[in-house]
């Protein structure tokens, strides 16, 4: 007999521990009918035999037919029973259940009896995290969520920094010294938790959130702490640490007394936050209600607190339901709701709701780039359901979905042709509270004011753009003249890293992708030299693998990052927020 | 040719038909408890939020869904399955009738519409059998998902409903000993096969409904928005 690994042992081990009654059931289950297989976008994408969700679980349901099945002992091979017996084994099922699975349920709907393989990916993930079988993005938002309370590892001061700055930019935008965003707010209606995304990367819905809760006159505050509503208990399978992300954000809830906690756009966000982490951290019962904005921005339209005028929307939209919104949290008219009233045209995706195609970004996927080939691979299927709407713009609830759908957008090229555009521009995608914002009518008395293209301290700011593509460079240096900053250019690393120590610019944007010395190389340069080490620095990129490199901390962490195709709107708030913060740092070292 | 005479049938074949069957029914219902028994060895994942929708509606949707083919996109889209299915497992569950009803009242059996109606379903399982066989070789994706059991379960079934429209006008002894040499046979084998699943299918239907309902998923909702 073959003697299993230390690893095996303990995996079957630790697996025969964790299964509960429903894991034993849709184990015991299922009869290989195959019903499922084109359920899943990775068997429709590849027709490979081995990405049938069952084909996919068979790894597992061997371990438990060789613990438990009837003949499991007596003759295995002939019920395919056999427990992981060497590391190889191992790698093969993390290979399954974090690179071939992204938990969307779509098979479990469709199975006559219910197989839930989400959860079954779930026990496996938790069983090979503990033996450090997980993909190093995994490991590393994990290990941020553990030790600094939030997935990207964000610091309060760059938290609360934001937040202040989000809150000059509504009060310019509208010229209202009362636009306030309350921060620790005791006895307010809400506490909003948030993506910590929307803190360090995109701060956009959030700027839309913040001003439909002040149009509608709401009494709700931000938390100094427990902010973030993302989890990766779920997307790690340990309930361990789901337990303790909701309970950060529940304990700041009830430290604020608060009567309900309004979860922001995001799907596996939503779901845990409202339904698995109060059971993973033994929380219940709260005393507070927890709904989605989704919910919050349905009731505010009903009761006429916010008014829209869906003609400022007027591109087609349609909308993408997040797998753990829609089956797994039941929410799919209430975007819809929002969406109807804030556009012209709402389209829907075929199919949808509950049998809407997965955006390929879930589960923990846009944190695992090992897989992200086959992720766009598969994605095909999601593609063609975007491609047949005809819609100009992709709501979606879901930040991962956002992600995720926006390389999706940009690997199968799919475009539309505005109006306003040259040429066919790649679809927007954005959350449902951009739409509803942008569509807001304002009230009278309020005086919208241009948006300025920067304040007076950050006017005529130098900065030096470094990338390799002339037609970036010329996009770039021609938005950020127009609005106001001197800018200077280098078309390579070398001539990047001379300029920085030349001209001292107050910012730095930085390409990834250059020949010679790469954009990695030349921001680690930038940062161990004493002349350029403080210089703020923008990755502005198009290679996803960028992202790892940030959960693993491989690289100190930029002052900013985006993805190509560059959105003007994003590039220029970044470097507003970048510059501002730079000269309120400033002033207060002075 | 004259229907089988009951008194002049074989010892051994009447050996089949009674004794070894009750015992193979017996045998199966034990295995049947002990299962029962090892599912609730094992805790069940509980639920401590308020509920978002009705959990007892969201429960008995769940069992429903298996007879509404228009809930399931897996069923719409492959309605030729669903109905394959639903014939076979009709098939079944009158040859189980046929199988206990034989023995207790055979004079009721002879009569023609009694063997025409068994023989119809009969072939109906036989052919749907084969189909589903068909289907297992012909498919890599099913092929690669299917183990000896698979296999041995389908051609076991397909095999009995074979024996089934041979043996149902009962004008053959060596066909009905075969019939219910099959139907005595799987009462020992499908406590251990795949063939069980439908023990298991009521309790995984019930945490489906129950968690999808509580989540306020199920039942499923319409195209038609239900917000004004």
């Amino acid at each position: 007999m073959r003697t299993k690994s230390e690893n095996a042992i303990a995996f079957n081990e630790s697996f025969k521990k964790r299964s509960n009654r429903q894991h034993m059931l849709s184990f015991a289950v299922c009869t290989h009918c195959g019903v499922c297989n084109d359920s899943c976008h990775y068997f429709l994408a590849t027709d490979d035999p081995k990405m049938t969700p069952v084909a996919k679980m068979d790894k597992l349901r061997q371990v438990y037919k060789s613990q438990k099945g009837p003949l499991g002992k007596l003759a295995p091979r002939w019920v395919g029973a056999k427990e992981m017996e060497t590391d190889e084994d191992l790698k093969e099922l993390q290979d399954i259940v974090f690179g071939s699975c992204t938990g969307c349920r779509r098979c479990t709907f469709n199975c006559p009896f219910g197989v839930d393989t989400a959860s079954l990916v779930g026990l496996a993930r938790s069983c090979l995290v503990d033996l450090g079988y997980a993909p190093e993005g995994i490991k590393a938002v994990m290990k941020n969520q553990w030790e600094t309370g939030n997935q990207m590892g964000i610091s309060k001061e760059e938290y609360l920094d934001t937040l202040q700055w989000i809150q000059e930019e509504l009060q310019e935008e509208f010229s209202d010294p009362d636009f306030i965003v309350p921060i620790d707010k005791k006895g307010a209606d809400f506490v909003y938790v948030i993506n910590p995304r929307e803190v360090k990367y995109d701060p956009r819905p959030l700027q839309a959130a913040f001003k439909i809760f002040h149009h509608a006159g709401l009494d709700w505050t931000m938390g100094s702490e427990g902010w973030d509503n993302t989890n990766f208990g779920l997307f790690s399978g340990k309930a361990d640490l789901g337990g303790h992300m909701g309970n950060l954000a529940y304990n700041q809830a009830k430290k604020l007394e608060v009567k309900r906690m309004v979860i922001s756009e995001c799907g596996h966000g939503f779901r845990s936050t409202k339904w698995e982490a109060p059971n993973w951290g033994k929380a219940n019962p709260l005393p507070f209600e927890m709904v989605s904005l989704l919910e919050l921005m349905v009731d505010l339209i009903n009761t006429g607190k916010i008014v829209l005028d869906p003609s400022k929307n007027p591109y087609p939209v349609t909308y993408h339901d997040p797998c753990n919104l829609s089956r797994s949290c039941g929410i799919t008219e209430e975007p819809r709701f929002c969406l109807k009233r804030a556009c012209v045209d709402f389209r829907e995706l075929m199919p949808n709701r509950g049998d809407s195609f997965c955006c390929t970004g879930g589960g923990g996927a846009m944190s695992m780039v090992e897989y992200a080939p086959r992720r766009l691979e598969v994605a095909r299927v999601k593609a063609d359901q975007i491609r047949k709407a005809g819609a100009a713009v992709v709501a979606t609830s879901c930040h991962n979905c956002v992600d995720g759908l926006r390389d999706v957008i940009k690997n199968y090229n799919l475009r539309y042709d505005y109006r306003d555009a040259k040429a066919p521009k790649l679809l927007r995608v954005c959350n449902v509270c951009e739409l509803v914002a942008e569509a807001m009518i304002i009230p009278v008395e309020i005086q919208k004011t241009a948006i300025k293209a920067s304040k007076d301290a950050v006017r005529g700011k130098k900065i030096l753009v470094i990338d390799d593509e002339p037609d970036i460079i010329v996009f770039i240096e021609t938005l950020l003249t127009d609005n106001g900053f001197k800018v200077i250019t280098a078309n390579d690393g070398i001539t990047g890293l001379q300029k920085a120590k030349a001209e001292q610019p107050d910012l730095i944007t930085l390409d990834i992708t250059m020949p010679g010395k790469s954009g990695i190389q030349l921001f680690r340069e930038l940062r161990s030299t004493a002349e350029t080490a403080n210089i703020p620095v923008f990755i502005v990129t198009g290679t996803i693998d960028f992202r790892q490199l940030m959960y693993q901390k491989a690289i100190p962490a930029p002052d900013g990052f985006m993805m190509k195709p560059i959105d003007p709107k994003v590039l220029l708030t970044t470097v507003n927020k970048i510059l501002e913060k730079a000269a309120r740092n400033s002033t207060v070292v002075n | 040719m004259d229907y089988i005479v009951w008194q002049n049938i074989s010892p051994l074949t009447k050996l089949v038909m009674n004794q070894l069957h009750y015992l193979g029914l017996l045998f199966m219902i034990s295995v049947y408890a002990y299962r029962i028994h090892q599912i609730f060895q094992f805790p069940a994942a509980k639920e401590g939020t308020p509920p978002k929708g009705d959990q007892r509606q969201a429960i008995r949707y769940s069992y429903l869904t298996l007879a509404m083919p228009w809930e399931i996109e897996s069923q719409k889209r492959h309605m030729y399955r669903y109905i394959e299915f639903v014939i076979f497992h009709i098939a079944m569950a009158v040859s189980i009738l046929f199988t206990w009803t034989l023995p207790m009242a055979h004079e009721f059996m002879k009569n023609p519409v009694i063997i025409g109606f068994s023989e119809f379903f009969f072939v109906l399982g036989f052919l749907t059998g084969t189909s589903r066989l068909a289907r297992r070789l012909y498919s890599p994706a099913m092929r690669e998902i299917s183990s000896f059991d698979d296999y041995f379960s389908l051609i076991l079934l397909t095999l009995w409903m074979l024996f089934g429209i041979l043996a149902a006008p009962l004008k053959s002894e060596p066909f009905l000993f075969g019939f219910y040499c099959f139907a005595t046979f799987l009462h020992f084998y499908v406590p251990f096969s795949k063939i069980m699943h439908y023990l298991y299918w009521p309790f995984i239907r019930y945490y489906m409904g129950k968690h999808f309902g509580h989540r306020g998923t199920y039942p499923k909702k319409g195209s038609m928005p239900s917000l004004k």
